[in-house]
């Protein structure tokens, strides 16, 4: 039997719409499914709704309309033990990157896998692996405070892909990094991909998905443009996305 | 669950706001040290008591002998009072007798041309041997001076009566002391652990992005008033014993206090006050952590 038929999408988006207060419109009506193990790139300038998109799969907005589901729950009528369990396996690379100043890379890189009561040995050889693939080993016991821009946020993606999450969300990955530390990140993000991990990446750096064959969803003023693989996406959009 | 991954995190709290988590280690051990020190003077001090109070009795006298048939009577209404030990009648003929033994052969030759029935009968009262009783011997005397035919009432060391009274009033100092205790423990810890969560804020707001469990975040918090108490307790105590040799070493010998056996608490006691200490550090963390902690 082809289980993977049966499994539900890892993230589904039904006519979503999310308006802030008083009334900010960020999302309209956004439907699209994210499948098990694929890749998708959230495309769109700034204010287009990346942000409010990935806010809402990891429940830290809700949605105004519609329903978001990930792993096949519903959001909205998730337990909070449940949503704790949920966030374990959703692996955060915030655009803020969301680091502890006072902590070191080491400690930052933990956080999640310490959240998870991990092992100090599968901790220790976890961090070594991704500040090796990230080029950040001579910084480990750095506090975060006294790195880069581009080094804190390779921590804050290295922190999002350590507890090997089944989902990983990236906000703006590349906003601070050069072309090589790009390649270095779109290579873990690879190599993740393969190893089974579902990514959606926002971003407005064309480069890093333009000769990919991944899907990409291009967002404008909160509504969805184009949704699909990168080389059907039409120079200009009439209507309806595919 | 991870008790080692708890232990972590209490060490990173104590460890970021260390200032104040010594200032509420030593106001613990202090306010444990002034409770505990009155409460074995208390102690003592009632322990003092009773060892007096075995030799006390309230005598009173009578004219006359009381006939045997009155006897149960008049020991029913003065064991209508309180609590009594024994009641023993003396005849003069018993008084006679007690004062030719007391005399010895030597002496007693003083009391032959005396006549056996020139010593008054009496009543003697042995009260119990608490200090309730003891506190209230006034009142005893007062009441026993209105039984039918008593001329007089007598009771020696009448200054048990003041070390009652002081010992009430050290019994008043235990209460406020233990007030002040359960004042500093739970209100100091509960602003430790406040401080913490607020210096965490941002820690806390991560870990509950990454999906730390309730339990993972407050569980340290908890741990960190729990080791308040042990650890501000037992200093506090340790000084007590310290304070305690000393005063032993000090005043040994011939002195006051040979009088007495003064002793430190008992284990069962120690324990006691670590354990109510330990929880009211306890609930100081919760109080705060429900205050403060939002997750």
């Amino acid at each position: 039997m082809n289980t993977s038929s049966i499994e539900p999408p890892i993230v589904e988006f039904i006519k979503v719409n999310k308006v802030y207060p008083p009334d900010i419109i960020a999302l309209v009506d956004i439907s699209f499914l994210l499948k098990r193990g694929e890749m998708l790139f959230l495309t769109g300038m700034s204010g287009a709704g990346k942000t409010s998109l990935l806010k809402l799969i990891c429940s830290i907005e809700h949605p105004t309309r519609g329903v978001v589901e990930v792993n096949g729950y519903d959001l909205s009528k998730v337990s909070s033990a449940n949503l704790q369990k949920l966030r374990q396996r959703i692996g955060i690379a915030y655009q803020d990157f969301k680091l502890l100043p006072k902590h070191t890379v080491f400690q930052n890189i933990a956080m999640p896998m310490e959240v998870t009561y991990t092992s100090k040995k599968i901790i220790k050889d976890r961090i070594s692996f991704l500040l090796d693939a990230l080029n950040l080993s001579q910084k480990i016991d750095f506090r975060a405070d006294k790195l880069s821009r581009g080094e804190q946020q390779r921590v804050a993606i290295a922190r999002a892909a350590a507890n090997y999450p089944p989902l990983l969300l990236a906000d703006e990955p590349t906003g601070n990094l050069d072309p090589k530390h790009t390649e270095l990140v779109i290579n873990l993000f690879e190599q993740l991909n393969q190893a089974g991990t579902s990514l959606i990446i926002a971003t407005h750096d064309e480069s890093i998905y333009k000769d990919s064959s991944h899907k990409v969803i291009d967002l404008d003023h909160g509504k969805m443009q184009f949704w699909g693989p990168i080389d059907q996406k039409p120079e200009t959009y009439e209507g309806e996305y595919p | 669950m991870n008790i080692s991954a708890i232990f972590t995190q209490t060490g990173r709290n104590v460890k970021q706001t260390w200032g104040a988590q010594l200032m509420t280690l030593l106001t613990v051990s202090l306010s444990v040290l002034i409770f505990s020190f009155f409460f074995l003077v208390f102690l003592n001090l009632q322990k003092a008591g009773v060892q007096l109070g075995e030799h006390i009795r309230l005598i009173i006298y009578f004219e006359n002998d009381i006939p045997p048939v009155m006897h149960p009577q008049l020991e029913k209404q003065i064991r209508s009072f309180g609590a009594v030990e024994k009641v023993v009648f003396v005849t003069k003929k018993d008084a006679f007798d007690h004062l030719t033994k007391q005399l010895g052969a030597e002496n007693n030759n003083v009391l032959l041309d005396m006549n056996q029935d020139f010593l008054p009968p009496s009543i003697e009262v042995y009260p119990a041997k608490n200090l309730e009783t003891l506190s209230r011997i006034k009142l005893f005397s007062d009441f026993l001076s209105t039984l039918p035919g008593a001329q007089k009432v007598k009771y020696g060391h009448e200054w048990i009566e003041r070390l009652a009274q002081f010992t009430q009033l050290i019994r008043i100092i235990v209460f406020l002391s233990g007030g002040l205790l359960v004042l500093t423990a739970t209100f100091m810890v509960s602003s430790t652990v406040r401080l913490t969560v607020i210096t965490r804020q941002a820690e806390l707001e991560i870990l509950r992005l990454l999906g730390a469990s309730k339990s993972y975040i407050q569980l340290p918090l908890v741990l960190e008033g729990i080791l308040q108490g042990v650890f501000g307790t037992g200093f506090g105590l340790v000084c007590l014993y310290v304070f305690y040799t000393w005063i032993k070493t000090k005043f040994s010998g011939p002195a006051f206090l040979s009088i007495f056996s003064f002793t430190f608490m008992p284990h069962f006691i120690l324990a006691s006050i670590l354990l109510l200490s330990i929880m009211l550090c306890t609930l100081g963390s919760i109080v705060s952590i429900r205050k403060f902690l939002r997750i």
